[in-house]
């Protein structure tokens, strides 16, 4: 028994030395590990993240070595993914889903040496920062041009499910579309899944059913802007630019860019100036942008968006500035004030304009 | 409601329902001869994804469905292989295919995910086509809908109305009587696995083609599990398989207009609806000893290799 | 059912001698099975561009090579083994369980309830409290198959496919509804999932600095004990009497729709511990859905049953059987992180493993002639061969 103990603790030893020796050889680069919900070749969120990923790559050279683990369910295998990255010795560690929030912030408690970042969550923590884009400016803009290209003044939405960022979008949509054309009505329908591209392209083709003749999606897949290509009408796509997919169809897409910050924040980290922090940005920053607007759009109407852009990126315009009425027509944001980022964060009603109700 | 929203409601259900008819008449030529093959969804994937391949690099409808139906026999083959020839055990071998087809497809979609197809024409019927109303739900289809009503009647046709079908059935309910009579039990049911794994080959092809012309991981999304449920809905009858794909296909695509005409409904106990029936139509059915002798084969799911009778 | 039936090896008075190679024999086919298929994962990895060798030694060193890896190994095992111990039950008794998934859910969901409702009990109380509430979940939803087969006729493969889809539906309504976070709620954020649950219900961990956790101790007990429910009680006699002859058993005053549900229920029982476990053993201790079954049991339901296979569906071989998978699984991740293969990969090589298992049960047969179905010499001859 005696010996059996030896040999146990000098394999440890040994192995601890190794380890020392592995990680002091590793020291020099900062190794960053990303954490994906789906597979990276989706053309959506995941995909727009690897783009950020690559460009982190490129900006920071040798100074950074990068790695990705795809298709992470949000459950207890989150966990056990996001602790390995950190245990096979990487120092910084982006994860980008809503549903990872409780098991990175248990994973950084653990490893307190290391840096998180999550991705649409609200919580920091000593060794945490979370991160997100403001999506919602970049939905008002496409709403005016939504609104100033639909003829039959009703506007579709295939949504996701019912969390506030996608509230947001759907407001800031039926927002910007109604600052043009007061008379436009917005209707939306939740299929209940990121990505299942049957069922948005139901949705869609329900949506043009009713009226709709301009389509915009909060899913992950293409099928939405292909069913309006097919269908004849237009679409705003979201995520990634997706016009070789409805070439006619694509007036704008609302794209989120994380070069940029992913780019920033190792470099805070290499530099020892890296801070927990709760970053939102958007036009300002560059992380929202819209792809090249279709010719169709009237020059008026492009001058209209390029306006309406600057004004939000010199901070003089806020697309949730009052009045704003709710789906009742009870004023919630009087005229002069706007809505504080808390307030965004947990909106859970609909403003007038949007049809039908929120689901439970 | 009005009557244009109806009809747009009915057609997009034939739309949505067709995937199941491919999938499901192949599924239930395939019990029928008393094998339960639960690879559908698998069998779905690959033959989406191969169809895919083969109308992004050719353009051809044509080749995206010949390779797609290939592709799903492969896959059939497989399970043919392990259940009739090594007589491992169907359910088993069935899951095992849907697995593997689940890794398979998304492994050979790796360098398609970011291509578009142009999708395929609606082939309006000439004359037909202009009849109102009825012309627009009966007649303006693309080419693959059409091929899945034909493929109802040729399946209708040679269950009930030939020889071989008879034997097919035959086999599906004794085999051992069927042995005994000289028919080669393994043979007619490696021909029955084969076609429903082109069938469900050609579902997919539908998918990826056609209905949403793109390729994305996983798209198939859970059909192959309801093409199974159908058959059971049906009562391994074609006439009701086309039916319950149809309804499945209405209830979807209702549940949607629902929500944009802005009523509310609790979307997720909606969306068990389908399989509550499915479970109540297995009870009833399984109650009813005449239904089931009429209809569901009674080898289904059983081993059978003549050398161990 | 053919092939998957019991090939038990060693019928009474056979020396001592043909049992080591039939041993041998039922240990070196599934081996091969998954070897082979290891092979033609190292073709794939290769038209990838990845070095399969430094490849599958990642995936071994990850899984194996150290305490912290094979505490994650076991950690995923966990399920696997549970869900596989639930299938042999079932099996024994000819019923074929493919319900895991929504077992392990709904268990998940009423052990989730009874953490929720006693929170204040002691840890020595609570633990086992929810546990058995996980038991009683995956159990009910399993009899439901169960007395739908006993009574009504109907196909439990079938019966059991809805009922995955059913639980799951019935878990995101909950989780989005009635169960959510006050705290989400009140915040507006939504995020699918439960509070934090009482911390008196977390599962101890075992290892300081490690994840290990009292749930692999409760499936290994759950497996032993499987084995003796199976081997050693009169239930297991009637279970697998049923299964075996169930018009003999029928003679003999045994009532086979009784059997027939209780072997479901507690193959449902056992996939539901492993739910509970996987709330309770998890980091956050919550339940979070992502809106599929997937996400929160991570296919054990199914990868249950090929474990059960690989392991000649007994109990206790079950358990290195759920390693090697679990192994795998925890290995797949630390190839994809050295190597960046996709996803997709993993996924494939784990379905070829599952088709070769499958396959190899043929040559298991043909290798050892003599066949018998009953599994009383088998399940004691294993033990000893196991406990050896």
């Amino acid at each position: 028994m005696i010996a059996k103990k030896h040999v146990f603790s000098i394999a440890i030893l040994a192995a601890c030395v190794l380890g020392l020796v592995l990680s002091a050889s590793a020291a020099e680069k900062l190794k960053v590990g990303f954490v994906y919900i789906s597979p990276i070749g989706d053309a959506g969120w995941t995909y727009q993240h690897n783009l950020g990923r690559l460009a982190l790559e490129k900006n920071l050279g040798d100074k950074v070595e990068t790695k990705y683990i795809e298709k992470v369910p949000e459950g207890p295998e989150a966990e056990r993914v996001i602790r390995n990255l950190a245990k096979s010795g990487y120092d910084l560690i982006f994860t980008t889903s809503f549903g990872y929030m409780n098991p990175t912030l248990k994973v950084a408690k653990m490893f307190p040496r290391k840096y998180f970042e999550h991705c649409t969550g609200y919580k920091t923590a000593k060794n945490v920062g979370t991160y997100m884009c403001r999506y919602y400016q970049g939905r008002y803009l496409a709403g005016i041009i939504a609104g100033k290209m639909t003829k039959s003044n009703t506007l579709g939405y295939v949504a996701a499910f019912p969390i506030p960022e996608v509230i947001r979008g759907i407001n800031a949509y039926t927002l910007g579309a109604r600052s043009v054309n007061p008379a436009i009505k917005v209707k939306v329908i939740w299929v209940n899944s990121w990505f299942d591209p049957g069922k948005e392209r139901e949705a869609s083709e329900a949506l043009i059913a009713q009226g709709a003749d301009v389509i915009t999606h909060h899913t992950d897949s293409t099928a939405p802007v292909l069913t309006a290509e097919e269908k004849g009408v237009y679409a705003i796509a979201y995520h990634s630019d997706m016009s070789k997919y409805g070439p006619k169809a694509q007036l704008t897409a609302v794209t989120h860019n994380y070069g940029k910050f992913y780019t920033k924040v190792a470099q805070s980290v290499l530099d020892h100036t890296w801070k927990p922090e709760a970053v939102w940005s958007g036009i300002k920053e560059g992380s929202i942008k819209l792809t090249p607007i279709n010719p169709v759009v009237p020059k008026g109407v492009v001058a209209l968006v390029e306006k309406t852009t600057k004004g939000i990126a010199d901070g003089t315009f806020k697309p949730f500035h009052g009045p704003i009425k709710n789906q009742n027509g009870k004023l919630i944001v009087a005229a002069g004030k706007s809505l504080t980022d808390k307030d965004l964060l947990g909106m859970n009603y609909y403003v007038e304009g949007v049809q039908g109700s929120i689901p439970k | 409601m009005d009557v244009a929203i109806v009809l747009k409601i009915l057609i997009a259900a034939v739309a949505a329902g067709t995937p199941f008819v491919y999938a499901a008449l192949g599924e239930l030529v395939a019990e029928k001869s008393g094998v339960l093959n639960l690879g559908v969804e698998g069998m779905m994937l690959v033959g989406a994804i191969t169809g895919f391949i083969a109308m992004a690099k050719t353009g051809s409808l044509l080749l995206a469905v010949a390779s797609g139906m290939t592709a799903g026999m492969l896959m059939a083959a497989i399970f043919g292989v392990l259940t009739l020839t090594l007589m491992a055990n169907q359910v088993a071998s069935g899951l095992a295919l849907t697995i593997f087809g689940i890794g398979l497809s998304a492994f050979l979609g790796l360098n398609y995910t970011s291509i578009a197809l142009p999708g395929i024409p609606e082939l309006p019927i000439p004359l037909l086509s202009d009849i109102p109303v009825l012309g627009k739900l009966f007649f303006s289809y693309d080419i693959l809908v059409y091929g899945s009503l034909a493929l109802f009647l040729l399946v209708s046709w040679f269950l009930y109305k030939t020889r071989a079908g008879l034997i097919l059935r035959g086999i599906g309910e004794t085999p051992k009587s069927a042995h005994a009579l000289g028919y080669n039990v393994i043979r007619i049911r490696y021909l029955a696995v084969l076609f429903g794994g082109a069938m469900a080959g050609l579902g997919g092809v539908y998918l990826s083609v056609a209905y949403t012309p793109v390729w994305v991981e996983g798209m198939v999304a859970g059909r192959g599990w309801v093409s199974l449920a159908l058959v059971v809905f049906a009562t391994w009858r074609p006439l009701r398989v086309l039916f319950g794909a149809y309804l499945f296909g209405a209830i979807t695509i209702a549940q949607f207009h629902v929500q944009g005409l802005g009523i509310d409904i609790p979307s997720q106990l909606l969306s068990m609806l389908p399989y509550l029936a499915t479970i109540l139509v297995l009870v009833v059915i399984s109650r009813d000893l005449t239904a089931i002798r009429l209809n569901s084969p009674a080898s289904l799911g059983i081993t059978y290799h003549p050398e161990n009778q | 059912m053919g092939l998957l039936q019991a090939h038990c090896p060693g019928a009474a008075g056979t020396n001592v001698k043909t049992n080591n190679i039939q041993l041998i024999i039922r240990l070196l086919i599934p081996l091969g099975a998954v070897l082979l298929a290891l092979l033609i994962g190292a073709v794939m990895l290769l038209s990838l561009g990845a070095d399969p060798v430094s490849g599958y030694a990642t995936m071994f060193r990850a899984a194996f090579g150290s305490l912290d890896g094979f505490s994650e190994t076991a950690i995923k095992s966990i399920p696997l083994l549970l869900v596989g111990v639930g299938i042999c039950i079932a099996f024994r008794a000819n019923v074929i369980n493919i319900g895991g998934e929504g077992q392990m859910v709904i268990g998940a969901l009423l052990s989730t309830t009874a953490a929720l409702a006693f929170p204040d009990l002691p840890s020595l109380v609570l633990i086992p409290v929810v546990l058995l509430a996980g038991a009683v979940g995956g159990a009910f939803w399993g009899a439901i198959a169960g007395a739908l087969k006993a009574w009504f006729n109907v196909s439990e493969i079938l019966s059991t496919i809805m009922l995955n889809i059913v639980a799951v539906q019935f878990m995101n309504f909950l989780l989005r509804g009635p169960m959510m976070d006050p705290a989400e709620v009140a915040r507006g954020t939504g995020i699918p999932q439960t509070m934090r649950l009482s911390p008196n219900a977390d599962l101890p961990i075992l290892i300081e600095g490690m994840r290990i956790h009292l749930g692999v101790v409760i499936a290994l007990g759950v497996a032993i004990g499987a084995y003796f429910l199976l081997w050693r009680t009169s239930m297991g006699f009637r279970l697998r009497a049923v299964g075996y002859n169930p018009d003999a058993s029928r003679y003999a005053g045994i009532s086979v729709p009784k059997n027939i549900t209780a072997a479901l229920a507690f193959s449902g029982a056992m996939a539901g511990i492993a739910g509970a476990i996987l709330v309770f053993g998890s980091e956050s201790h919550r339940m979070v859905t992502d809106g599929s079954s997937m996400g929160f049991t991570g296919s054990a339901g199914f990868n249950g049953i090929v474990v059960a296979l690989l392991a000649g569906l007994h109990p206790l071989w079950s358990i290195p059987s759920a390693l090697l998978f679990g192994g795998m699984l925890v290995g797949a991740n630390a190839l994809q992180r050295a190597a960046q293969v996709p996803s997709a990969l993993i996924i494939a090589l784990n379905g070829l493993i599952v088709v070769f298992v499958v396959s190899s049960e043929y040559f298991k047969q043909r290798a050892i002639p003599t066949i018998r179905v009953d599994g009383e010499m088998d399940g004691a001859e294993e033990g000893g061969a196991n406990n050896g």
